[in-house]
């Protein structure tokens, strides 16, 4: 059945139990399918590590409540092993490594309940690994699923009766398990299941059960020339009182194999040869997928997914009360335990050509950064996502990127600016926010309820639900906690509904790792949100939104412009847009792009992406009124994010910092008198259409790049004639004729071609003219107009001088 | 937020829309606001009258939405211009925002919840106080799907409602009852003034926006 070079992932697939009839709760919503139930729970499962534990990879909803777990595998059943006659010893060491592996479970409070020889495996060495172990768990104690877990023939009594979720209750299937393989035999092999769960009642009046059993089997002798020790051991677990079994732990402690500790042990495994097998599974995994890995289509090809015509299995009649009447319900649908085994040649073939080298990049080698994958960073970023071969390339190298945080994080973030590989971008975002987990998520009160409580559940279902993991109950719970623990965590900050949008793609990324979704969280919003969250935060969003009108004119000016004219102002659409970072208004997809350019920019790139959603609509926004604008807004449509993500970096690059200038942010540098000075109000926001630049950057500007600005000079002649910068057009304002928007009445020749891609930077001593007139230029479509802030008068304290006089 | 995105009819400089070939009806436009408490369903509500949707996780609404619709009665095209308000406290100041220069306002509360329905008598007051003196109210109860768990009775709602002088109904965005009717009713006690079948004459005529004007900007066509 399996092919044992090849095996090192399969999957098994179940339907988990259709809600009857009645499809929604009580407060009206409806019930969440158990298969999405399923999916949050297991989540939890992909994280245990253990050598004794089959890692799980992954797990999928398919059509019709169907489920399909992807996990490690490898090796054969017990089952199949347990055909040939086990030796003493390797009876002992199956005991001790099951042993070791229901310590872990318990550890992690699961319970298998359906340990039986096929979920057991070997490989080569004779490791054990316990297969399929969390089904129990991920169906809700079977809740989920129609059908019953575990073998019968290895449950405890007090299973029969519905005690469930006591680890006890493994160790007597471990005990029976042993107990088979001492006795070499199968226990009732030809009962039916209803006396088999008589015999097992019938333990209750027995005081020695496995001496029943073998009496039972014929096997007494068998039974009597057992080690002592062995066969004191396997009779405490199956105790009838789950109390006088033992615990794993003592399981392991025991004298029987602390003797011979050695031989029970896991084997180290020699390394493979092929370097794939040696990187961590989920990678292999992830690859596995890209390399064209369908584990849907595998089962359907095994015959475990069969598709039928929907039009055979139409019911004739449907009661009120959701019974139907009609066709036999479908064999398909029935629990089939088999196992498919995924094929790993194909992603062998695909990586074969990769050089060893990239397996382990060596970061700080002179060679670095190599040339993996050279070119294939010009590709569409889709395409490079898709990519096995450059996701391989990626994922390794952040890997080992992130292996070495926080002292690779400049590195970090010069690749992340490169792409993000998917696998990996939740750690690469904390990485990015230079979060570093203190354990102090542990420590929040996330439980006592609050006056918030109230909103946060209002608003929980409503987030983000389309999406599997965050419409689950598991998923539900987390965003609760995340979000108690966030305005715990700030008691000078409130709820503010969107915070919950906010919050969901960190919980996304980081589905189990709440600590980190919560410091990403944590350490993001001051960086991009700054004082938001306040109880009273209209000054800081009435200051963001001016900021916001005021780049739209510098960088659109027809589009600001016209919105003006229509009173289509930021405050009546863009209010969700940053105050959540768009991940309101976006699906979730688009927003992790979206943040991967955001979060190497600073607290300003927001303002570039609003503008470039702007940008894209621009055609439809200018041939529109008030209403059609609005309508537009209230079912965002279609924005490409590729183009949304480049055009805000080319605005966010291009332009000046002090441009972008808000009072409310967190500052790293304190302010100079050449830089915006915090005499800068709301109500000069206000007022003022085109934004200002500092002394600073212009003098930045000159120095380095001095035909990126043009200075428009509008002090009277004679004053420009005294002093002047150098290269700067004198406009003299009392001459100037704003009457007509047209930039000829300017009566400057080439004036156009002067302007064209520059900066224009009005400079006067009546700062009033100097926003009169960038006005007058902004109307007349010119882009990229600043006004110098303080004026003419502040170049004459730059040290050493740059003005020049005729 | 001293702004107003528009009182109703005021001329945005955009295309007006009419529908064609009504030379015989009048055409009016209100602008009409829904406030309540957070998740009673004033999103749903809309999206209901206006697409004949109903989505289960309606997403919560933030700052507010707009949407448009153009019913008829009788031989009046009436358009109603939406303001889809947040219902989330904090939000309470952007509120004025959007109701004044209201025509109408339906004050939406879930009757599964009593505090939604207090929540709506607030607005109810400050209604009264703040928007125009003639807007026409309406007190919505919401969710009436859930009948079978209500915590508001219809008889104290009613009652209420009517010591408020407001119209009121119970609704379910969910199965759309009452839904249209609300909207229609709110139309109808709308004063739709004689005087404004001057259809064309007043296409693109800019309006105050002062107090003394609002009656008159009912109808714009």
């Amino acid at each position: 059945m399996v092919n044992k070079q090849e095996s090192l992932m399969a999957a098994i697939t179940f339907f988990a139990k259709a809600h009857a009839g009645e499809v929604c709760g009580s407060n009206g919503l409806p019930l969440t399918p158990n298969s999405i139930a399923i999916l949050g729970r297991s989540q939890k499962l992909k994280e245990l590590r253990h050598s004794n534990l089959c890692q799980y990879l992954d797990v999928i909803r398919g059509k019709h409540e169907r489920t399909v777990v992807v996990s490690e595998y490898h090796g054969t059943t017990l089952q199949e092993k347990c055909k040939d006659k086990l030796n003493n010893d390797l009876i002992l060491r199956l005991f001790y490594q099951v042993a070791s592996a229901l310590k872990e479970l318990n550890e992690h409070k699961l319970v298998a309940h359906n340990l039986e020889p096929k979920h057991i495996l070997l490989d080569a060495y004779n490791n054990v690994k316990l297969f399929n172990y969390g089904l129990f768990y991920m169906t809700k104690s079977g809740d989920h699923v129609a059908f019953p877990i575990g073998n019968i023939k290895y449950m405890p009594p007090e299973r029969l009766v519905g005690i469930k979720n006591n680890c006890k209750s493994d160790i007597w299937s471990l005990g029976m398990i042993v107990a088979e393989l001492l006795l070499q035999t199968q226990f009732w092999p030809n009962l039916k299941i209803s006396s088999i769960s008589r015999k097992i009642l019938s333990f209750c009046q027995s005081s020695n059960v496995f001496e029943k059993i073998a009496r039972e089997h014929d096997k007494l002798e068998m039974y009597q020339e057992l080690d002592p020790d062995l066969r004191n051991l396997v009779e405490q677990c199956l105790a009838v009182k789950p109390t006088d079994r033992p615990l794993p732990q003592e399981i392991l402690n025991h004298p029987l194999f602390v003797r011979n500790l050695d031989l029970y042990l896991v084997t180290p495994k020699e390394k493979s040869s092929t370097l794939l097998l040696r990187m961590p599974l989920e990678q292999i995994y992830y690859w596995w997928q890209l390399a064209g890995g369908d584990v849907q289509a595998e089962l359907k090809k095994e015959g475990l997914i069969r598709s039928e015509a929907p039009i055979l299995s139409i019911p004739q009649v449907v009661c009120l009360n959701g019974n139907i009447a009609g066709p036999k319900r479908s064999q398909s649908y029935l629990m089939d335990d088999r196992v498919v085994i995924l094929k790993m040649q194909n992603l062998l073939d695909r990586l074969s050509k990769i050089p060893a080298m990239a397996y382990y990049p060596l970061i700080h080698s002179p060679k670095f950064p190599y040339n993996f994958g050279v070119g294939m960073d010009q590709l569409p970023l889709v395409i490079r996502e898709k990519d096995i071969e450059y996701q391989f390339y990626r994922v390794r190298l952040f890997s080992r990127l992130l292996q070495g945080y926080p002292y690779t994080s400049e590195t970090i973030r010069k690749e992340a600016a490169i792409d993000i590989p998917p696998l990996l971008r939740g750690q690469i975002w904390a990485c990015l926010l230079d979060v570093i987990p203190n354990g102090s998520y542990e420590k929040i009160d996330k439980f006592t309820p609050t006056s918030t409580d109230r909103q946060i559940e209002v608003d929980i279902p409503r987030c983000h639900q389309y999406d599997e993991l965050l419409s689950s109950p598991e998923g539900h719970l987390k965003l609760k906690r995340l979000l108690k623990a966030w305005v715990t965590a700030h008691p000078q900050y409130v709820y503010w509904q969107g915070l919950d949008s906010l919050t969901a793609p960190f919980l996304y990324l980081n589905f189990n790792n709440e600590e980190l979704a919560f410091h990403s969280v944590y350490k993001f919003i001051p960086k991009y949100l700054q004082w938001f969250f306040l109880k009273d935060n209209s000054a800081i969003i009435k200051e963001y939104l001016c900021k916001f009108s005021q780049l739209t004119a510098f960088h659109e000016p027809v589009l600001a412009q016209h919105l003006s004219n229509i009173a289509f102002i930021p405050e009546l659409f863009a209010i969700p847009w940053f105050l959540t970072m768009f991940s309101h208004v976006f699906p979730l997809h688009k927003i992790l792009h979206l943040w991967d350019k955001l979060m190497l920019g600073d607290n300003s790139y927001p303002l570039y992406i609003g503008i470039s959603i702007l940008k894209q609509l621009k055609s439809t926004l200018l041939a529109s009124g008030f209403n059609e604008c609005i309508l537009l807004f209230s079912d965002l449509p279609d924005i490409v994010m590729e183009n949304c993500v480049v055009e805000s970096q080319k605005m966010y690059e291009s332009t000046p910092k002090s441009i972008a200038h808000r009072f409310h942010v967190v500052r790293e540098k304190e302010l100079g008198p050449f830089d915006i000075t915090p005499d800068v109000t709301l109500a000069h926001l206000q007022k003022e259409m085109s934004p200002r630049i500092s002394a600073n950057d212009l003098h930045f500007m000159l120095r380095n790049d001095p035909n990126a600005m043009l200075c428009l000079d509008i002090r009277s002649v004679s004053e420009f004639n005294r002093v002047h910068l150098p290269d700067s057009i004198n406009i003299p304002f009392s001459n100037i004729n704003m009457d007509e928007k047209s930039l000829e009445l300017l009566n400057e020749p080439l004036l156009e071609e002067k302007m064209h891609n520059r900066i224009i930077i009005c400079i006067s001593n009546v700062h009033e003219n100097a926003v009169e007139f960038s006005k007058f230029l902004v109307e007349c479509g010119v882009s990229r107009v600043c006004i110098l802030h303080q004026g003419f008068n502040i170049l004459h304290s730059i040290e050493p001088n740059i003005l020049v006089s005729n | 937020m001293a702004t107003t995105p528009r009182s109703g009819g005021s001329a945005g400089g955009g295309t007006a829309q009419r529908p064609n070939g009504t030379s015989q009806s009048k055409s009016c436009q209100f602008k009409l606001v829904l406030l309540g408490e957070s998740a009673v369903g004033k999103s749903s509500l809309v999206l209901r009258f206006v697409k004949g949707q109903f989505h289960e996780y309606q997403e919560s609404t933030i700052g507010a939405a707009f949407l448009t619709q153009t019913i008829c009665i009788e031989d009046t095209v009436v358009k109603f211009e939406i303001w889809d308000t947040a219902g989330q406290e904090r939000y309470h100041s952007l509120a004025p925002m959007y109701y004044r220069g209201a025509q109408a306002a339906i004050v939406v509360y879930d009757i599964q919840n009593q505090d939604s329905f207090q929540r709506a008598k607030t607005w109810v007051k400050e209604l009264h106080k703040q928007a125009s003196p003639n807007i026409v109210i309406a007190l919505a109860g919401n969710k009436a799907d859930l009948s079978n768990i209500r915590v508001v009775e219809y008889e104290e709602a009613k009652q209420y409602a009517e010591e408020n002088g407001l119209l009121f109904m119970e609704t379910s965005a969910k199965t759309g009852m009452n839904v249209n009717d609300i909207f229609m009713a709110i139309a109808k006690k709308l004063p739709k003034n004689d005087g404004a079948n001057n259809q064309g004459a007043g296409a693109g005529r800019r309006l105050n926006e002062n107090e003394n004007n609002r009656q008159t900007t009912n109808c714009c066509k």
